[in-house]
């Protein structure tokens, strides 16, 4: 355990290539920029937007330890949950700072958009909540790639609002439609699973959970596509170039996520 | 365009191989609260090992504490198909048993629960999870530096890596850490070099009870806070000034 240090410095020298590379790949956030983040994070305890979840770790376990007939979910269901779960948390990340950065050029042009893009980003808020919420509570890793989508979504967000409200409309149309459909496929996963469970009676309240969840946000970016539509963002210019290149930027965006 | 050209840069930059990458990969995936983890390890693998590591503090990690492990536990002698890796599969176990351990071990008070004095801090908590952790090596600490030699073969570096990610994120979840950020990976990877570090320091103690390791763990915890905002702080300061940098403008007129 103790490999990184003192003792095994010589060691390391005589390790093969491959070893000292996974080693040092593995320190460099800690030598780069771990420090001040440990900061804050020790003692202030802050850096997640959302309330702790009181004693996610210890309430659930124990009921249910009672019931040996659970079976482990297989190693695949628990790696499709857990990219799942990291693309969905990134992906509302961008969604909220695509909103945010929209508004304030949206509505000074269009003054009664307000209510609209409030409303949008109130609901992307909430999706990120619930994600960030569920990345915590079962132990799945965010993406490495955080803070760059956090950068692109801002500058998709705001490029795109620079161009005009028919291009911020389309870019929410884009983004939805890519989203939307990557939301079904996997209500359509979990529906399978749920249903082969309920086939040998052993429902599952976290997979029906999640079923809930899901469907609900999906429901929700739908309506947001339709709002897109509806504000006309099939008018924006180049209306082709735009959608195509914001939803082939989404699937890499997506298909990155699920791996780092 | 931009966009889909930023990503596949950056894809090709981070193969889903990197080392980096596969350790965290191996460490964490989605943890269910419905579904029984299956034991870590198969009922002869732990018969033996448990058996074998009663036999540590006075043989040490070596294939005499595993034979009279396997003798123990009703085997003639240990069979490699059971435990190929020998030694080091002895030292896993000790790991993986010691950071299970953990959440039974060091059990806080409920947030609702009245009588505790104050509310732990989430730093307070890592602190105390860290401790209870090291004074698990206790019985063992005499015999822990031919354990790392073992560990700090190359082939066994991997596991051995990614056991110790899987430690820091495990005391990071029972410390009620809900980051899910890019901290998210700067926390367990300082907490890993950290407690690496006190680790080794541990095994040279010699003070009444380990203080000193006490002591050397708490500065380790404190530098990590104190030199803070230097490198750690690009990304926040990046982020800072974009924004400000658009307020700014956009106090001038400039209709952006
Ligand atoms: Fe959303
Ligand atoms: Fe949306």
């Amino acid at each position: 355990m103790s490999l990184t240090l003192f003792s095994t410095t010589k060691a390391l020298r005589s390790a093969s290539r491959h070893s000292q590379f996974a080693l040092f790949d593995f320190l460099a956030p800690s030598i780069v920029t771990s420090s001040q983040t440990i900061r804050a994070s020790l003692f202030h305890s802050t850096t997640s937007p959302i309330e702790p979840l009181q004693n996610a770790q210890t309430s659930h376990p124990q009921s249910l330890q009672n019931e040996p007939s659970r079976k482990p979910l297989t190693q695949s269901q628990r790696d499709f949950l857990d990219s799942a779960l990291r693309v969905n948390q990134a992906g509302e990340l961008a969604a909220v700072l695509i909103y945010a950065s929209q508004t304030p050029l949206v509505i000074r042009s269009h003054p009664h958009l307000r209510p609209l893009m409030q409303h949008m980003y109130d609901q992307e808020a909430g999706h990120f909540s619930t994600f960030n919420q569920l990345i915590a509570k079962h132990r799945v890793r965010p993406t490495l790639m955080y803070p760059v989508w956090k950068a692109a979504a801002t500058a998709l967000g705001w490029g795109t609002a620079l161009m005009g409200r028919e291009a911020a409309m389309a870019c929410t149309e884009a983004v939805e439609t890519e989203i939307g459909g990557h939301y079904n496929e996997q209500v359509r996963v979990l529906l399978d699973w749920a249903e082969k469970l309920e086939g040998r009676g052993e429902g599952s309240e976290e997979l029906d959970g999640l079923l809930k969840e899901l469907r609900r946000i999906r429901d929700e970016e739908l309506e947001h596509l339709d709002h897109a539509v509806q504000n006309d963002a099939k008018s924006a210019e180049p209306y082709e170039l735009l959608t195509n290149v914001i939803r082939g930027g989404c699937r890499t965006a997506i298909w990155i996520s699920e791996k780092v | 365009m931009a966009l889909a050209r930023l990503s596949k840069s950056i894809t090709s930059r981070f193969p889903a191989t990197s080392p980096c990458l596969t350790i965290w990969r191996q460490t964490c995936s989605y943890h269910s609260y419905e579904y029984v983890q299956p034991p870590p390890f198969p009922p002869a693998e732990s018969a033996i090992l448990s058996a074998a590591i009663s036999h540590v503090p006075n043989y040490g990690f070596t294939s005499t504490a595993l034979n009279l492990g396997a003798r123990d536990a009703g085997y003639l002698e240990v069979s490699t198909n059971l435990l190929p890796r020998g030694v080091f599969d002895l030292i896993n176990y000790h790991l993986v048993t010691q950071r299970l351990a953990l959440k039974d071990t060091v059990q806080f008070p409920s947030e609702g629960e009245q009588g505790s004095a104050k509310k732990l801090g989430v730093g307070a908590k890592v602190r105390t999870l860290t401790l209870a952790r090291l004074r698990a090596n206790q019985p063992i600490i005499h015999r822990w530096q031919e354990a790392l030699a073992v560990m700090a073969q190359p082939s066994y570096v991997p596991t051995s890596v990614a056991e110790l990610a899987r430690l820091a994120d495990e005391i990071w979840f029972l410390a009620g850490d809900v980051s899910v950020d890019t901290s998210w990976y700067t926390k367990r990877a300082s907490l890993s070099a950290i407690y690496s570090a006190t680790e080794v320091f541990m095994t040279q103690d010699r003070s009444e009870e380990f203080t000193e390791t006490e002591e050397f763990l708490d500065s380790r915890l404190n530098e990590v806070m104190k030199v803070g905002g230097f490198l750690g702080g690009l990304g926040e300061w990046l982020d800072y000034t974009g924004h400000s940098a658009v307020n700014i403008l956009r106090s001038k007129g400039v209709r952006i």
